[in-house]
């Protein structure tokens, strides 16, 4: 086996590695631990970073190992593996930093730090994950190794939300297991191939294959939180921020979706899914969960839950990319996946400095933040502008795709959905930006602490800055070669073989 | 080349000012400088001239045409002028450095529409020229400019939702998202109506179109002056820019969507005059004159609409009358800020500065307002068969003029009787001059060879046409005067009615309670106490929410049991 056969592993291991070592780490080796887990993350990103240059050259990485004749553990990295790996792998090394400075000095370090390096493993795994089985393994191994990180305060609410999550996620992932064992049963065992399989198998039965589409849906929906299977999410708001940030952005919530994207374009195939009259149905769970999550956003008064329905709403952008017949619908969809994550975790690293400097954790609070903490508010509104869709930053680019995919598949009723969901966003996100900048501060912060010369710790900041710097990049150089629009696309020729 | 990128880019450079605060404080400083290259660019540059960003967004195209060139030597004459006259007008003003950062922005957005080529960029600026602008009406920090800032926002994010939808079918059309290839796909697709109305309401709200302006009348006056002058005189002018670019003028002739543009021009024009003479506030007397001039213009791209073949002389006319519209109304709205407070001869000299750019909006012969009213007359076509109100357009157009007659003579009434005194600052008054000068200036220098020609509107048959409605005008407007009658319409007009039953309503609920707050108060108030209400258990979604939490294995089940329905729905067809 050469190296290119390795490399998918080794991209998987570096994380997990790291895991193994922070966890045998003493609570006190903060340094060890902080110096390995930056070691890491970088190795990480110049790894991904190398096999994505090799895959745009055409070159193929694959893992392989027969376990028995009919089934296989296969690593392997594509167009799509480059776009979710590189995402996590970037904000993996973002929120590390970040996490560093907001547990400063709080217990059960090593224990975080270990699962969180194993979260992000099992999010690597599901991104080069090469068929479903070896999918199905990775997306398990996340929700275990989420737990400790969601109930890691250990208060009676964190613990509530944690078995939430746990019902939920693992409820979903059973409904997956039926899926991916009835399919095994039928056809065998499919790699996940650009195009899609199916659609050359002998089974002659659509009505099983349309079952089987309905519970891979429910299986991952829970994860990528479609209504009404998505009441966990805002509960495991509890979470420290660095969590909620990692949840929101790269690692539940979008394996989730994610694995959508996997069954409609490489299992199923985009034609062959079209055809079964499958798509059409998904995207109206997505746009009913694109409406009801921005109205529920609406009614929140607390920071962090508002931005927990904003993500519901938004993820669902990705599904309604893939169920919009034709590549603009899946460069929409795609380039989504990627700017989401970079908005969603800059809202939520802002939310966590206001309430780690400023104790501020309700909307109604926030008056006049701006000027106490003006490069969080600059970071917050650059990604709550993005989030309504405004031009020139990176939620404007999906958006465009999408409103346009939609014409084009001659569904002009998700316009409006686009429409409405915009008008929206910007009725819960404008308040908040303009009570950071336009209000003056009522009375003293609830619990301000002071960090030197800077409005909050450098740890917390210089990741919030560096997400924020990407949602303008991604938007105004979306033309460029590797930005992530020309990646989606690059992505949405192979699964429409243009 | 080079003008053109350091008309986009240098305000951008001058923004990292901003980071440092000693910097942001004088930032002030160099609004006038900021908006020279466009000045530059407006009068030097030919119109071959294009500027190819293939890596940015989805690609943006810049250029300058010959009908861009009229708005965009409006920007840059207003957005110096009035940038020299901010620097002097908020030297001491605590948030000075605020006001600059949105200025710079909204300038930038505002020159970047301009030069657009393309559909992305078009909007791009649209939109930073949108939001930056709630940064200028909201700088008093009034209650009243936070409630005018709220309604501009409110319409601002609807006319951007609607102009979205609009722009996603439009894109979907074309195969490139140049302006002059959507425009045409537009035609080639026969103008759906979809399309059509989502542009005419989207770009409406922005170019205070009539039943989508209420907004105007308390975000214009509620700005800093120097704000108003731009925002009255050139930001206006942005939602008449992209009518101009998108609707598929002088392609396909489509008499129904010009003759309802003509009728909403028409209670544009005749409306705001009228609830314009009942107001008593200068700014928002000229705030009223914007609609009802918008109204004139809206009605000329209606008769353009209907009639392909007179469109491109009709839209060069729009094009120059907007120019001069702009230029006379910063002029005035700089006019209600140094209102000359000294006595004797210098008075009556600077009365003349007062009154020169209002007898431009009249149409007088010798004003700009005379050149583009001949330029609009002669580019009509003869007759309009077939569109709502074609055979009136001509004698509507006449009495818009007298309309506007009226409105104007109020505002100097209203002005001569103003017992506050004026700014006597130098640089104020220098700039304002400057504005009414580059106004007046326009007839007699064209500022480019291919421009229109210039008319005086001296020999007799067009005096004759110019005056006769001026005449009227003022005779009407003495008749009012004289009969003592007085109304007063509240300054958001057709806002007015839902607002009033609410504060009946909020009277009706609790007198008590209200106390001295502002009605908005008590209205977020109440929305706010019913989302309570709603969250506390009532029939709602949080109930919904809390259900589907509890009942989740129940749901999966429900799930299960829709998609094998389903499934067997599909296999039995």
């Amino acid at each position: 086996m050469s190296f290119n056969d390795w490399l998918p592993l080794l991209v998987l291991s570096t994380s997990l590695f790291a895991a193994f070592i922070i966890f045998g780490l003493r609570e006190w080796q903060h340094r060890w631990r902080e110096a390995i887990n930056l070691f890491a993350a970088v190795a990480k990103i110049v790894l991904v970073a190398y096999m994505g240059w090799g895959v745009a050259e055409g070159i193929e990485y694959e893992t392989r190992f027969q376990l028995t004749p009919e089934l296989a553990f296969v690593l392997r990295a594509d167009s799509l593996t480059i776009a979710f790996a590189g995402l996590s792998s970037l904000l993996w090394l973002c929120t590390t930093i970040y996490a560093i400075g907001y547990l400063e000095d709080s217990p059960n370090r090593s224990r975080f730090f270990g699962f969180f390096s194993f979260c992000v493993a099992s999010t690597l795994g599901v991104a080069l994950a090469g068929n479903l089985f070896t999918f199905l393994v990775f997306y398990e191994i996340l929700t275990l190794s989420t737990y400790p990180l969601v109930v890691h305060r250990g208060t009676e609410k964190a613990l509530r939300a944690g078995r939430t999550y746990v019902a939920y996620a693992l409820a979903g992932g059973a409904v997956l297991l039926i899926a991916v064992a009835w399919l095994h049963h039928l056809v065998g065992d499919l790699d996940f191939i650009a195009g899609g399989q199916l659609v050359n198998s002998a089974v002659a039965d659509d009505g099983a294959l349309i079952a089987i589409f309905a519970l891979l849906i429910v299986g991952l929906g829970v994860k990528a939180a479609l209504v009404p299977l998505h009441s966990w999410l805002p509960q495991a708001m509890v979470a420290p921020a660095p969590v909620s940030a990692l949840l929101h952005a790269v690692a539940v919530v979008k394996a989730g979706v994610f694995g959508m994207v996997r069954v409609v374009y490489d299992l199923y195939g985009v034609h062959f899914a079209s055809d079964l009259g499958v798509l059409e149905p998904l995207a109206w769970v997505a746009a009913a969960t694109i409406i009801y999550g921005s109205v529920q956003a609406l009614l929140q008064s607390d920071l962090k839950r508002r931005l927990a329905y904003s993500t519901v709403s938004q993820v669902s952008y990705v599904t309604l990319g893939i169920t919009l017949f034709g590549p603009l619908g899946t460069i929409g969809g795609v380039v989504h996946l990627i700017h989401q994550g970079l908005m969603k975790i800059t809202l939520f690293f802002c939310a966590g400095n206001y309430a780690e400097t400023l104790g501020v954790h309700g909307v109604r609070a926030l008056d006049g933040a701006g000027r106490r903490m003006p490069w969080t508010s600059m970071a917050f509104t650059v990604a709550a502008f993005g989030m309504i869709g405004a031009p020139p930053l990176a939620g404007f680019i999906s958006k465009w795709y999408l409103g346009q995919a939609a014409v084009a598949a001659d569904m002009h009723f998700m316009v409006w959905v686009l429409v409405v969901s915009t008008v929206l966003n910007a009725a819960y996100f404008l308040p908040i930006v303009y009570r950071l900048w336009f209000r003056s501060q009522p009375a003293d912060w609830p619990h301000e602490r002071i960090w030197g010369r800077h409005e909050t710790s450098l740890w917390l900041l210089l990741p919030t800055l560096a997400t924020a710097f990407f949602v303008i990049v991604a938007g105004v150089f979306a033309g460029v070669a590797f930005s992530p629009l020309s990646w989606s696309i690059f992505m949405a020729e192979d699964v429409y073989g243009l | 080349m080079m003008l053109l990128s350091l008309t986009l880019l240098l305000p951008l450079v001058l923004l990292l000012g901003a980071v440092w605060r000693p910097w942001r404080e004088r930032l002030v400083w160099v609004l006038l400088p900021a908006a020279l290259p466009a000045l530059a660019l407006a009068l030097l540059a030919d119109d071959a001239l294009s500027l190819s960003l293939p890596s940015l967004l989805t690609g943006l195209e810049f250029g300058l045409d010959g009908l861009r060139r009229y708005f965009l030597l409006l920007g840059a004459l207003l957005w110096v002028l009035a940038g020299g006259f901010a620097t002097a007008y908020l030297r001491t003003d605590e948030r000075r450095g605020r006001f600059a950062v949105f200025w710079l922005l909204t300038m930038t957005g505002n020159l970047g529409l301009i030069l657009a080529f393309d559909l992305v960029g078009f909007y791009t600026a649209f939109v930073l020229m949108t939001f930056s602008g709630y940064g200028l009406v909201v700088h008093t920090a009034t209650p009243e400019a936070i409630r005018a800032g709220r309604i501009y926002l409110v319409m601002a994010v609807l006319g951007e939702g609607a102009l979205l939808a609009g722009l996603f079918h439009a894109a979907a059309l074309s195969d490139s998202l140049l302006l002059s290839d959507i425009r045409q796909t537009i035609a080639a697709a026969g103008a759906p109506n979809l399309i059509i109305s989502m542009l005419l309401l989207g770009f409406g709200v922005k170019a205070g179109m009539a039943l989508l302006h209420f907004w105007l009348p308390l975000a214009h006056p509620v700005a800093p002056t120097p704000a108003s002058a731009v925002l009255s005189g050139v930001m206006i002018k942005a939602g008449l820019l992209g009518w101009i670019l998108f609707l598929p003028f002088g392609e396909l002739a489509l008499p129904g969507w010009g003759g309802l543009m003509i009728a909403v021009g028409v209670l544009g024009s005749l409306g705001a005059a009228f609830v314009g003479v009942t107001q008593d506030s200068p700014k928002t007397i000229l705030a009223y004159s914007s609609i009802s001039q918008m109204g004139l213009m809206l009605i000329l791209l209606g008769v353009a609409l209907a009639v392909p073949d007179a469109a491109p002389a009709l839209l060069v006319g729009v094009a120059f009358y907007a120019l001069h519209h702009g230029l006379a109304k910063g002029a005035l709205f700089m006019s209600t800020a140094v209102m000359p407070t000294t006595s004797g001869w210098p008075r009556h000299a600077l009365w003349l500065a007062v009154v020169w750019p209002g007898l431009a909006l009249m149409g007088a012969p010798l004003s700009s307002g005379a050149s583009a009213k001949i330029a609009v007359k002669s580019a009509l076509p003869e007759s309009l068969p077939d569109v709502f109100l074609g055979d009136w357009v001509k004698p509507l157009l006449s009495v818009g003029a007298i309309a506007t007659t009226v409105l104007v003579m109020h505002l100097l009434m209203v002005l001569r009787d103003q017992k506050k005194a004026g700014s006597t600052e130098r640089a104020l008054s220098a700039f304002w001059l400057l504005t009414v000068g580059s106004g007046a200036l326009l007839l007699w220098f064209t500022p480019w060879p291919e421009a229109l020609p210039m008319h005086s509107g001296l020999n007799s048959g067009d005096a004759a046409e110019l005056l006769w409605p001026m005449a009227v005008g003022v005779v009407l407007y003495g008749l009012w005067l004289g009969s003592g009658v007085r109304l007063r319409i509240p300054a958001a007009d057709l806002l007015v009615l839902p607002e009033a039953v609410m504060r009946v309503l909020a009277r009706r609920v609790s007198q008590a309670r209200r106390g001295g707050r502002l009605f908005e108060d008590w209205l977020i108030d109440r929305v706010h106490r019913l989302g309570e209400r709603v969250l506390a258990g009532q029939p709602s979604l949080e109930r919904l929410e809390r259900a589907m939490r509890r009942q989740s294995a129940a749901l999966f089940m429900l799930i299960l049991l829709i998609f094998s329905a389903i499934a067997v729905a599909v296999l039995l067809l």
